[in-house]
């Protein structure tokens, strides 16, 4: 049984349908990335699937359990999921430690002590421990990036939503960042990655899914996507965004 | 100079008594109008449309007429409806309602600069409203505010001298008390200002020292 | 005495509120601009006269040094109208708070454009009434609407030296009627509009002058 099933989500803004009847599935030590051209409604996706938006219609099966359905503890499952964003979203007024803690002391309700612990253990693990006491405002991009990573994953979510990891950093982070994520892929942690970079996609991804319009065009492996593929939209698309040789 | 330094001596502990409730209206009109801008400033997040324009409406009224119209309207006012409140009192639940406006508008204001996408964070880790609230709205805001948070606690103290028009027993009442026994006008009040200024500086000297210690990378006040 | 009849006999005093504010605003622009304009001098003693006007006009209350004007200075025998004891109470405060506004305004323009300017030969008043108070009067209105309407909150104060105006009108009328609810709701409601008012019409003026690129703080 897969981790997350997503059955006809559709979601529609003021009328204007944004997700058009999406279908897809993401089985637990799998790692599957969203691409798409602009406004396919990628993003929207992954909010609706963690309910940060609330879908038109449609259904989603998480760990067995239908999450659309009315009275469903949405902290929990939110707690059970794990969020990056693209713009980092750090608690500014707390040191990358507490960042951490936060979620484990309040949500988890672990003692002091257990939390410092398991994130210094987390810190440790995405090479960022000596950072820990520093605030956001004295980080660069990578190591704010990194920072959210490690506090996505302190609360050993049973899966990791990546929102444009490396959209807002230059290219030398970027590579920092995929290494991380890369890192993370190898482990065989649970991620459904959305991005517009190729470059992030192939190198953690056990499949590319291609968005058009709110609607899933494709799924594949990232070679046989990337290189004169038979769908126009999907060739055109990855002409642009990936230099040929 | 002498007889009116002589009168100072002689009056010292009516003065003292003064000063005491200057200064003890000034400290919780301060606590209460904190507490009471951080409740208002929370309900002007609310969901609900009706309370937010409610509460905006509390906070325009409040900032957009005299304080002393206020303590007027219950000192004065209420007798009317039978019920009857000592001057401190007004002057407590007047000057905190007050105060209260201020502050919240203050707080909301630096709620306008806070990055929008750490309260999207929270609500993806799992947090409610509340505690979103309380864990990563209010530590930044009441940061960012610490200026004109101080400013405002500079401006109670001034203000307490407005109750002594609702026949509070302040510090500015009990100086034109000797004034009028003395005729030394004068002296009396500028001696009073001189008073205020000095106590001023107590609290200019506190915000200085505070703004420094709550200051973090980042975070800009 | 219907609710209306007792905002009509208020609205007789609005007058001399709006007159007092208004007389205290110019009082207040014209002390606020002089120190601001000193403020640009070199000279140590006026840094010196500045700070410490500031700090003694913004931290005396305005009712204190009211009686020093009205009640205190004719024992030194210094006589001043109620009217011109109200104005310079609010003028030399305002006025402190007004400079803050100003100076704060000014070190907002750009340096460069100042150096252009020296460079193209304009001489430091010429440079000070073309380039930097244009700019500096745009970006202190912010600051300037809420020095105002600070003013105006501070004129029922008034009636403690005698001016007529919604206050002592209410104030009287209680005496009167003793109808303090109705009537002190009616003098807030007052107080309101009149703030309303002066709030629309600085922001319609500040509409008409407004430049693009040229934001407030």
């Amino acid at each position: 049984m897969a981790l997350i099933e997503v059955k006809d989500l559709a979601k529609a803004f003021d009328g204007k349908a944004v997700l058009k009847g999406i279908n897809l599935e993401l089985s637990e030590g799998q790692a599957k990335v969203v691409m798409g051209t602009s406004g396919c409604g990628k993003s929207t996706l992954l909010r609706c699937l963690n309910l940060l938006l609330q879908p038109t219609s449609g259904r989603i099966i998480f760990k067995g359990e239908d999450i659309t359905r009315p009275g469903v503890d949405i902290r929990k499952v939110r707690a059970d999921i794990g969020f990056v964003f693209q713009h980092f979203a750090l608690y500014r007024h707390l040191t990358v430690e507490e960042n951490v803690t936060l979620g484990l002391r309040k949500l988890k309700k672990m003692k002091a002590k257990e939390a410092v612990q398991k994130a210094s253990h987390e810190l440790e693990r995405l090479g960022m421990i000596e950072h820990r006491g520093k605030y956001p405002a004295q980080l660069s991009g990578g190591q704010k990036q990194r920072a959210a990573i490690v506090r996505a994953l302190a609360m050993d979510p049973a899966v990791l939503f990546l929102d444009e990891p490396t959209s807002a950093l230059d290219p030398e982070m970027s590579r920092e960042v995929v290494t991380v994520i890369n890192k993370l892929f190898l482990e065989n942690v649970t991620m459904l990655c959305v991005t517009h970079d190729p470059f992030l996609a192939k190198y953690i991804s056990d499949s590319i899914i291609f968005m058009d319009e709110g609607m899933v065009v494709a799924e594949d492996i990232a070679e046989r996507l990337f290189y004169d593929h038979a769908d126009a939209r999907i060739k055109h698309f990855f002409m642009s965004v990936i230099d040929h040789r | 100079m002498d007889a009116f330094i002589q009168d100072l001596i002689a009056y010292w502990p009516q003065i003292l008594a003064g000063l005491k409730n200057t200064v003890l209206l000034m400290v919780i009109m301060s606590v209460t109008g904190l507490i009471g801008g951080v409740g208002v400033f929370y309900l002007t997040l609310s969901n609900h449309k009706a309370a937010r324009r409610w509460t905006n409406g509390f906070i325009s009224f409040f900032i957009g007429t005299p304080l002393i119209v206020h303590l007027f309207l219950m000192y004065y006012g209420l007798p009317e409806l039978g019920i009857r409140l000592s001057a401190f009192t007004v002057a407590v639940i007047g000057f905190t309602l007050n105060v209260s406006a201020y502050n919240a508008r203050y707080l909301a204001t630096a709620y306008n600069g806070l990055d929008k996408t750490e309260l999207e964070a929270a609500r993806a880790q799992g947090f409610t409203e509340r505690e979103t609230f309380r864990l990563i709205i209010v530590p930044q805001v009441m940061r960012m505010s610490v200026p004109s948070l101080t400013n405002q606690a500079i401006q109670n103290l001034k203000d307490t001298s407005v109750a002594f028009l609702i026949q509070y027993h302040d510090f500015f009442a009990q100086m034109q008390e000797i004034a009028s026994a003395n005729f030394q006008f004068f002296k009396a009040y500028v001696t009073a200002g001189l008073v205020y200024l000095a106590l001023i500086s107590i609290i200019v000297l506190a915000a200085r020292r505070l703004e420094k210690r709550i200051a973090l990378p980042g975070l800009a006040t | 005495m219907t609710f209306g009849n007792i905002l009509i006999i208020l609205a007789e005093g609005a007058g001399y509120t709006v007159l007092v504010t208004l007389a205290s605003i110019s009082a207040g622009l014209a002390v606020g601009l002089s120190l601001a304009v000193f403020s640009t001098l070199r000279w140590k003693a006026v840094r010196l006269f500045l700070a410490a006007y500031t700090y003694v006009f913004r931290g005396i209350p305005v009712l204190v040094l009211l009686f020093i004007l009205f009640f205190g200075l004719p024992g030194i025998g210094i006589r001043i109208s109620p009217f011109v004891s109200m104005v310079a109470t609010l003028g030399l405060v305002s006025g402190a708070y007004l400079a803050e506004v100003f100076r704060g305004a000014m070190a907002a323009v750009d340096g460069d454009e100042i150096l252009a300017a020296e460079a193209t030969g304009l001489n430091r008043w010429e440079i000070f009434f073309y380039i930097i108070m244009p700019q500096m009067f745009r970006m202190s209105i912010p600051g300037m609407i809420n020095e105002f309407t600070s003013v105006l909150k501070y004129t029922p104060f008034a009636y403690t030296v005698g001016i007529p105006e919604i206050m002592k009108e209410a104030m009287s009328l209680a005496a009167l009627t003793l109808r303090g609810l109705e009537i002190y709701l009616a003098v807030g409601i007052l107080y309101f509009l009149i703030y309303k008012l002066f709030v629309m019409f600085f922001m319609t003026l500040e509409k008409r002058f407004r430049i693009p690129g040229l934001a407030s703080k």
